[in-house]
């Protein structure tokens, strides 16, 4: 099937707009962003993240209240996940007290009030494998410790205990005795002292990060370096390959798309955080890639043809790489859009921004990149520069 | 069929089984990273003042001994910085006292005097030694501590060269607060003579042992409390004793500590003693017989048993009201040895396994969904040459595995996003070449010159487009710390791996259909 069989658009002629209108986009997008502040992951600003997941829907408003209560500032707290995982993410500004008690043990020992207060003795959701083995290497249910090898009584007990972990797994959290049944490792004996022993709690932490402010500086610092540099990796290239106005092309679309996915990234209130800088790259790197491949082609048309104005050149250049641009950034937005809608909350931001990365990138390969060359051209090129000669 | 074809056959079909022999079975070769498996990421810092610290104070001690050795009673030390201290209380007259007692105790100080003091100043490459070697010993003890944990690949390691940054990677680690107590207790053991209470027992509040001495405790005792307990392990209240400021010895001497079980299969501590240790406490312990020797932990007393006889090298037993979890960390720290100096979190990432595995499944039906969708868009645009595309797709990916395995590159959650974007884009060397055959056909040439010269004009778009991609992914490489790495790594090969797939192998696809079948009239694309 072809879709652009020797098509002969004026994409040129509608330059005048779409810069205006790309001007417009930009101003918008920087405007919004300066306007306000970026939403800054923890890896950046510092503080601590969880996600926490509970056997029942958390009252999110009433945790809200609870954690204010106990001198957890700004805490913000979201629904994480699907219906019915019954999981939230919360986030706090700060990592660490003056005391270097963390965000996070707070944050459990609110949750531990709130949710388990019935809840005593060994907690299956909250300690982890090697807390397992412990307590059943400390009861011995299946006499290892009397052969007097403690390390082999070490690993069976862990591999006992790691098979009632792995019960988290899959579901997040054990939630009832009959989960747990005896395994290859798991004698009924181990059981029957978990059992005992044990129990489980309303919540588990599925994940928890903390990074101090000091570090959060840093990562900022490094981010912003590796888009500088790989900005002016790009551009040697560009500069080393192509004359310099088409340098200036891609330049300008490059920021026009920088700016604008930024905006739109913004706006649409996702967290800016290390994962946001790789996607950048990933966009910056894709915006030249498409602006390259049609300067590619008015090469070496250029060559071929010394006779034909440029605004010819450009629009026939647009359309015979017209197909290639729409089946390419068609190929790469339903992979990413399969990445946004299937992917996950983890990383529903990246994909975000490189979902509109490709759009935008696209976009800007065609009425801007080629449009700013024609620009350039008519304001410093050689016919300006021939007019002015004969003047003088 | 020709020998060049035969030859470029050869390659690719040597390329692709090298990679496919290193990628299969997937689930064993390709290494998840922390985010998709599960575990703990640690970035902490050595405070490496604390060892200055200590190493000054030492020296100190032995600068004010040697001075009243050699006549000069009554200096004192201020420590101002880690690296620095006032000496004060010698009198000018006696400074060339101060070159032989520095030369032959403290070599790696400088003086020099000021007014009623001297002030002392640590060498700069000494500062330096000492810094490294709290590192260096830093980094001994953790990795001993994690090892006693049954990690199966734990990763310790300095941040960079110079840093005083440590990063502990321990995959599949499912007890953080563990783990953090584990890496940054101090454990600092002590065996002191309890002079208060004398024959057994404690007192129950300080007041009692102030009013034994008379409302003021000599310079040589201090008060120490121990933690009542009751049956689940929660502190139920507090005991004193008047113990001994001097230790008799400490952790430094213990050859071993294991967990163990006492006379009431009550988990205890085991240790044996060097032979130093052994010698100091035998001698100790029989001019005590009868006496309560405390046991002291970190400042907390533990245990306060009467002494019965001679303890020497076979040691011991640290009793206490611990769990069995508290003295196998107990065990792990005394063995693993005590840390240099103080250590500080400065990042602190736990995921759950469950997170890890909705990840996975998450990436990877994204994974297939996208290509499925991708595949079927191009058979749709290219017709039978999209199964040349097709194939290429599937190679990238064998390629793109075999590369990850055989360099044991992380997969993370970002990589596997990588691996989705080089899914639309590993096409698009493709699809630059079909375009170009397509439009060489609508000029009429036949399809064997359409083939060639769709190959080579499209080459120099494929290496542009893919060069700036390939600038930013690399950048990011080095930029980039665990997962954001995957995503960079799993992209770079990518491209590489698409330029290879689509240049090398779909033009041999080409080229054999063309060479097959004789004069070709008609190129389904």
């Amino acid at each position: 099937m072809e879709f652009f069989r020797n098509t002969s658009f004026d994409f040129m002629r509608a330059r005048r707009v779409c810069l205006t209108l790309s001007a417009v986009a930009v101003i918008a997008a920087l405007g919004y962003i300066f306007s306000r502040q970026l939403n800054l992951g923890i890896d950046f600003a510092g503080g601590t993240q969880m996600i926490v997941q509970f056997d029942e829907p958390p009252d999110v408003q009433e945790l809200r209240g609870l954690l204010q209560e106990a001198g957890i500032e700004n805490a913000s707290i979201q629904a994480f996940g699907e219906e019915g995982d019954n999981s939230i993410i919360l986030k706090t500004p700060v990592a660490d007290d003056e005391e270097q008690r963390s965000s996070a043990s707070r944050v459990e020992e609110v949750l531990e009030r709130r949710y388990n207060s019935d809840v005593s003795g060994f907690d299956l959701n909250r300690q982890g494998t090697e807390a397992l083995a412990s307590m059943l290497l400390g009861a011995d249910p299946d006499g290892m410790r009397a052969t007097g090898d403690d390390i082999g009584a070490r690993e069976h007990y862990r591999e006992a205990a790691a098979e009632v972990m792995a019960l988290r797994r899959t579901g997040g959290l054990i939630r009832d005795w009959s989960e747990i049944q005896p395994g290859e490792a798991l004698s009924p004996e181990a059981l029957a002292v978990i059992t005992d022993g044990a129990t489980f709690g309303h919540f588990a932490v599925q994940s928890s990060d903390s990074v101090l402010p000091q570090i959060g500086g840093e990562l900022r610092r490094k981010g912003l370096l590796a888009i500088a540099f790989s900005l002016a990796g790009i551009l040697t290239y560009i500069w080393f390959r192509f004359e310099l106005r088409f340098g200036i092309g891609a330049l300008v679309a490059l920021a026009h798309d920088v700016a604008v996915c930024l905006g739109l990234f913004a706006f649409a209130g996702y967290e800016f955080n290390l994962t946001t800088i790789a996607a950048f790259l990933t966009v910056i790197g894709y915006s030249v890639n498409d602006s390259v491949v049609v300067f590619d082609r008015v090469r070496e048309n250029l060559r071929r043809n010394r006779r034909e104005s440029l605004v010819a050149v450009l629009n026939r250049s647009l359309n015979q790489t017209l197909s290639r641009t729409a089946l390419t950034s068609g190929t790469t937005l339903l992979a990413v859009g399969c990445l946004f809608v299937l992917g996950g909350d983890v990383i529903r931001g990246f994909s975000f921004l490189l979902l509109v990365g490709v759009l935008v990138g696209t976009y800007s390969s065609i009425y801007v990149a080629s449009p700013i060359v024609l620009i350039w051209e008519t304001t410093f090129g050689r016919a300006r520069r021939e007019k002015r000669a004969a003047a003088a | 069929m020709n020998r060049n074809l035969l030859w470029r056959g050869l390659v690719v079909v040597v390329v692709v089984s090298a990679c496919a022999f290193s990628a299969f079975p997937l689930a064993d070769s390709i290494n998840l990273g922390l985010d998709l498996r599960g575990g703990i990421h640690l970035l902490l810092e050595v405070l490496t003042d604390d060892a200055l610290r200590a190493e000054a104070q030492k020296d100190i001690d032995s600068l004010i001994q040697e001075l009243a050795e050699k006549g000069v009673e009554g200096t004192s030390a201020l420590t101002e910085t880690p690296t620095r201290f006032r000496l004060s209380g010698l009198p000018p007259d006696q400074d060339g006292l101060l070159p032989t007692i520095i030369e032959e105790n403290v070599p790696y100080w400088t003086w020099r005097r000021s007014g009623e003091e001297v002030i002392f100043e640590r060498r700069p490459d000494e500062v330096n030694t000492i810094r490294e070697q709290a590192i260096d010993q830093a980094l001994q003890t953790i990795r001993n501590r994690v090892d006693e944990f049954g990690v199966a690949e734990p990763v310790i390691q300095r941040q960079g060269l110079g840093s005083n940054r440590l990063v502990v990677q321990l995959p599949g680690v499912d007890d953080p607060e563990r783990v953090k107590n584990l890496i940054k207790n101090t454990a600092f053991l002590e065996f002191r003579l309890a002079v208060y209470p004398e024959s057994g027992g404690a007192a129950f509040d300080r007041e009692e042992i102030l009013n034994r001495y008379g409302g003021t405790l000599p310079e040589n005792l201090e008060i120490a409390a121990q933690d009542q307990r009751d049956d689940n392990g929660n502190v139920v209240g507090q005991v004193y004793y008047a113990l001994e400021r001097r230790p008799v010895i400490t952790g430094r001497d213990l050859k071993t500590a294991r967990a163990g079980l006492g006379q009431f299969q009550e988990p205890v501590v085991n240790f044996s003693l060097t032979h130093e240790g052994a010698q100091i406490f035998e001698t100790w312990t029989g001019a005590n017989i009868g006496r309560p020797l405390a046991i002291v932990l970190d400042g907390k007393v533990q245990s306060a048993p009467i002494i019965e006889g001679r303890i020497g090298e076979s040691g011991g037993v640290i009793r206490g009201s611990f769990t069995q979890q508290e003295v196998e960390d107990l065990a792990t720290v005394l063995r693993s040895g005590a840390l240099p100096a103080g250590i500080n979190y400065l990042q602190q990432q736990a995921v759950g396994p469950s997170l890890g595995q909705d990840s996975i499944d998450q990436g990877t039906r994204a994974f297939l969904f996208g290509i499925v969708l991708v595949i079927l868009a191009m058979l749709v645009v290219y017709k039978a040459s999209g199964i040349n595309a097709m194939v290429a797709l599937a190679l990238n990916f064998v390629l793109v595995f075999g590369v990850l395995a055989y360099f044991g590159a992380a997969l993370t959650l970002p990589g596997i996003a990588g691996l989705i974007l080089t899914i639309g884009m590993a096409v698009d060397a493709n699809v630059l070449v079909f375009e170009r055959i397509r439009e060489e056909l609508h000029n009429g040439r036949t399809v064997k010159a359409a083939v060639v010269s769709g190959f080579g004009k499209a080459w120099s778009s494929i290496l542009d487009a893919n060069l700036t991609t390939l600038i930013a992914a690399i950048f990011l490489i080095n930029f980039g710390t665990g997962a954001i790495r995957g995503f960079a790594v799993t992209l770079t090969v990518g491209i590489l791996a698409s330029v290879f797939t689509a240049v090398f192998n779909s033009r041999l696809l080409f080229d054999l259909l063309l060479s097959r079948s004789g004069r070709v009239e008609r190129l389904s694309i």
